[in-house]
């Protein structure tokens, strides 16, 4: 868990995009460790959002994950 | 027969949880109203106060009159909200735009869904909507309500938001309509702790099923909607507030085929109950309709002189499938021929009644047009039982949802997806067999997608062998 | 224990897991059935409409419950439900419930009761003169007008909602308090063509649409949006990439390829398009939802475009007064206004409604999937078994 989670803070760190569907943080870590499973992944991210490094984005029809502090804040 | 809540419910007594007083809740008399005017110039929009329909502005004035009534820090967001709230609507008649803006990093803490996040363009003009955040409530299926729920929700709402609701929104949750950030948390802490009840969905996450009313007050139902939109409801309340999906996905239940909460249309998964065994038939209420002692339709078309019932012409001949006929003043139905159409018992409702063998048929992949076009839903299983604790229908649900998640782009709705990679496809990852039930009519090309193991020898030959027999 | 009042409730954002309750879902429906509904769950055997708004439903046990359904606005406040609630207290033990379509049913078990409460419902007026719950909403008319948020509270509307159903309920009120029509009409409103109230299946169903291409914001399009997001999201591949002048990362749009979806807007604050006088109203017409003898059905365009007229949409409300009275003067008994449109042919709706038809009528988006079943009008046979037991449903 603590690694799938370290891949994904590695991967909002340093993508390009300041936003990610959670199926970038699926392919991220996949790519890492081709056999994790999405619900592991998936418990993973709640478990940063929880911990606050990782935020939801959301337009209303489409929901992203963005690391806290980059990209778009919430301060419009 | 009773239901019981997974946990239990903590009953709501008004006088306990109240924040106002009656006098504050009375605050402003008829008079006062008459003559009110809010504090912007809103003439297109009194327009509407006129006319025999309720009027949303009147109604919206009398909440802003009640709202400057109230003492000073007897609101936690301003007490002009819904005067700008209306202000800017009468902006955006005179602009023909709207005023509102994206929404974004808004929510309670560790959910991804059920606040959506709004904000004036035009904060300068209406500075107390220039934070007007949406919550999304899930509502209790097929909205039935208590009035002490009811009342505390709207002194939690007035005291910490607009005190604007829609009763409900569209997906069927109920929806409070502006609020600021800072308010977000406190709602939520009152709602999960003091009214005992969640936010539903937003985003892309599984959003708030519902269902019709069901057996609670109809005598078609076939099965039990609400409970099976509840346990849907509780048993994947991850799925409902945190997005891992590729988009939305919504589920609908209706209780027969009549489809009050438009399932097949606005769901990507559509239960519908529905029944396998003989449509019951009382045939002295038959001749009851026959003789007009009973009024047909249950008396849906007495506004007109239609003439006198006639059941040739209005059941038997309506009959999409011919399965219906009068035999020595008997109505006789072909049920192996019946498509369960529900014509014929929404005519005769106390003559015929669904049969009482009972199910659910699920279709899949409705949709409103963005972005492949709209579509219905297609059928995908003909019937199972419903039956709690639903098992059956959860492990189908739960397939489709690994295709979907390991398939689907992102922004692709799951009968998008379907007619991307065929219904042959979903056929094959859900693990059923192809049946004449699922299409309207065979394919008409003939380009199959043969797979090697179909035929035998396989793919692998040898071009010399060919050269064998035919020369360059 | 009581609703909070400081300024943060019980909230402590220091802590924000603290004693947090998550995932409790819905209040449990069993709790807010009245007794009487308790009692018959399930046992219901028959309904009557004794009149426009007026049910009895009648259960096995010999008990009945009276339901008087009212229109109500969707839009409504806290001033507005808690009268909904004291009606409630009064007639109702405590007990309401909202419909689908935006209606309000007060249910009573004693008939006695029942001219008391319409008398009273009908009583309420706001003061400009509007009923606060009209009566009706049952049978064949047109009841009450599900739809989307418009100016209201949308990012993306291309009109407003709640002005338009009430400028066209305000004219139709006779079909709602009525039972006239041939069977019942279901009217449905969506501010875009994201459709949120999913109207795409209504027998009339009025569109928001936009008809200018998006304006781009180059200024700000890389620091506001993801721009492959953008690009993405356009169903006819009509955005790119690009750059300004100044080096600045942006996109480029065909316009002739644009559809007006207004997708890319969603995805991209940056690309607006929304203009007074691009933007109105579509209507579409024959959809319906229900299996009842024919299949569900689209609604198809039969108006391409209407001006956003504020705040009572003359236009709009002509052309669906226009629909509604020639297919009350034509169709049969029982016949949706699809079913009827079908019966008589298209050719024959547009002439007998007196509406033009258009080059913009005919289809030229894609089309697939047309050979799928859509329906829960299948028969019975072996292959059908088969579904069910490989999907576990049967045994």
């Amino acid at each position: 868990m603590e690694e799938l989670k370290k891949i994904i803070l590695e991967f909002a760190e340093t993508s390009k995009k300041t936003k990610f569907y959670f199926k970038d943080l699926e392919k991220a870590v996949q790519a890492k460790m081709p056999d994790a499973k999405s619900r592991e992944i998936k418990k993973a991210a709640t478990e940063l959002v929880n911990e606050g490094k990782l935020i939801y984005f959301s337009t209303g029809s489409t929901t992203m994950y963005g690391l806290k502090g980059r990209g778009i804040t919430e301060d419009q | 027969m009773a239901f019981a809540p997974k946990r239990p419910q903590k009953e709501i007594n008004y006088e306990e949880v109240r924040i106002y007083t009656e006098e504050e809740l009375h605050n402003y008399t008829e008079e006062e109203l008459k003559n009110f005017k809010i504090k912007h110039d809103i003439p297109a929009l009194e327009d509407l106060e006129k006319g025999p329909w309720p009027s949303f502005v009147a109604d919206a004035k009398r909440e802003a009159l009640h709202r400057k009534k109230l003492a000073e820090g007897r609101t936690m967001v301003d007490k002009d909200v819904v005067d700008d709230l209306l202000g800017q609507l009468e902006l955006s008649f005179n602009d023909g735009e709207t005023h509102w803006k994206h929404g974004g990093i808004v929510g309670v803490f560790g959910y991804g869904g059920g606040v959506i996040g709004r904000y004036s363009d035009v904060p300068e003009k209406f500075p107390s909507v220039a934070h007007f955040h949406t919550l999304r409530v899930n509502q209790p299926a097929s909205k039935f309500y208590k009035t002490g729920f009811l009342r505390a929700l709207c002194d939690l709402w007035e005291y910490r938001g607009s005190g604007v609701f829609n009763m409900h929104g569209s997906t069927g949750d109920i929806i409070l309509l502006g609020t600021t950030t800072e308010q977000l948390e406190p709602i939520f802490y009152d709602l999960t702790h003091e009214l005992d009840q969640d936010l539903g969905g937003s985003g892309s996450n599984l959003r708030t099923p519902s269902c019709c009313i069901g057996k609670a007050r109809c005598e078609f139902a076939c099965i039990d909607t609400q409970d099976l939109c509840y346990e849907l409801t509780m048993h994947y309340q991850d799925e409902l507030h945190r997005p891992a999906f590729p988009y939305k996905f919504k589920i609908k239940v209706d209780g027969c085929p009549n489809g009050c909460v438009a399932s097949i249309a606005r769901s990507d998964f559509s239960l519908i109950g529905t029944w396998r065994d003989n449509i019951r038939i009382d045939q002295e209420a038959v001749k009851a309709y026959i003789a007009g002692e009973i009024k047909p339709n249950a008396g849906a078309h007495s506004g007109r002189d239609w003439g006198k019932f006639d059941i040739q012409k209005e059941v038997i001949d309506l009959c999409p499938t011919g399965c219906m006929a009068m035999e020595d003043g008997e109505l006789k139905i072909n049920n192996a021929e019946c498509n369960r159409c529900m014509h014929c018992i929404n005519v005769m409702p106390r003559a015929l009644r669904p049969g009482t063998d009972t199910g659910v048929s699920i279709l899949v992949g409705a949709k409103a047009p963005i972005l492949e076009g709209a579509q219905l839903a297609t059928l995908a299983v003909p019937f199972m039982k419903a039956e709690p604790p639903y098992d059956n229908i959860k492990e189908l649900l739960e397939k489709i949802w690994e295709w979907w998640m390991e398939e689907g782009k992102n922004r692709e709705r799951l009968g998008e997806l379907i007619q991307r990679k065929g219904l042959p496809r979903f056929l094959e990852v859900i693990g059923v067999p192809a049946a004449p039930q699922m299409v309207k009519m065979p394919r008409t090309n003939p380009y199959i997608f043969w797979k090697e193991e179909d035929v035998p020898g396989g793919w692998k030959r040898d071009i010399k062998d060919y050269r064998m027999r035919h020369k360059r | 224990m009581a609703l909070s009042q400081e300024r943060l409730g019980k909230y402590n954002p220091e802590k924000p897991t603290e004693n947090r309750i998550t995932d409790i879902g819905p209040r449990h429906f069993w709790d807010f059935f009245p007794p009487v509904i308790q009692k018959n769950y399930g046992k219901w055997l028959y309904h009557d409409i004794l009149e426009p708004g007026v049910l009895v439903h009648v259960s096995e046990t010999g008990d009945k419950v009276y339901t008087v359904r009212c229109g109500g606005p969707r839009f409504m406040t806290a001033e507005y439900i808690r009268e909904i609630c004291d009606i409630a207290d009064k007639y109702c033990d405590g007990y309401v419930r909202f419909t689908t379509r935006n209606n309000i049913e007060f249910m009573v078990t004693d008939y006695e009761k029942v001219e008391a409460l319409k008398k009273d419902l009908l009583s309420r007026k706001y003061v400009s003169g509007s009923y606060k719950f009209p009566i009706g909403g049952t049978g064949a008319g047109v009841t009450n007008i599900v739809h989307t948020q418009g100016y209201i509270h949308c990012h993306t509307p291309a009109t407003d909602a709640s002005s338009m159903v009430k400028a066209i309920m305000d004219e139709l009120m006779d079909h709602f308090t009525g039972m006239t029509l041939p069977a019942h009409v279901r009217i449905s409103i969506a501010c875009c063509l994201n459709m949120c109230g999913a109207v795409h299946c209504s027998d009339i169903a009025l569109l928001g649409i936009h008809r200018k291409p998006p304006i781009i914001d180059h200024e700000v399009i890389d620091s506001v949006c993801e721009i492959p997001l953008a690009i993405a999201a356009c169903p006819v591949g009509a955005i790119s990439p690009d750059k300004t002048p100044e080096g600045k990362k942006t996109v480029k749009i065909k316009e002739d390829r644009c559809m007006f979806c207004g997708n890319c807007y969603t995805m991209c604050p940056a690309l607006p398009l929304s203009d007074k006088l691009g933007d109105g109203v579509a209507v579409l017409a024959g959809g319906k939802i229900s299996n009842r003898i024919s299949e569900p059905k689209f609604s198809k365009v039969v108006v391409p475009w209407l001006p956003n007229n504020f705040p009572r949409f003359p236009e709009v409300v002509e052309v669906v007064k226009k629909i509604l009275n020639a297919y009350a003067s034509d169709a049969r008994k029982y016949e949706r206004i699809g079913d009827w449109a079908e019966r008589i042919g298209w050719e024959k709706f547009f002439e007998k409604c007196d509406l033009p038809f258009t080059e913009h009528l005919i289809d030229d988006y894609r089309l697939a999937y047309d050979t799928y079943r859509t329906s829960t009008q299948f028969k019975f046979t072996e292959a059908a078994w088969e579904v069910s037991r490989a999907a576990g449903g049967i045994k």
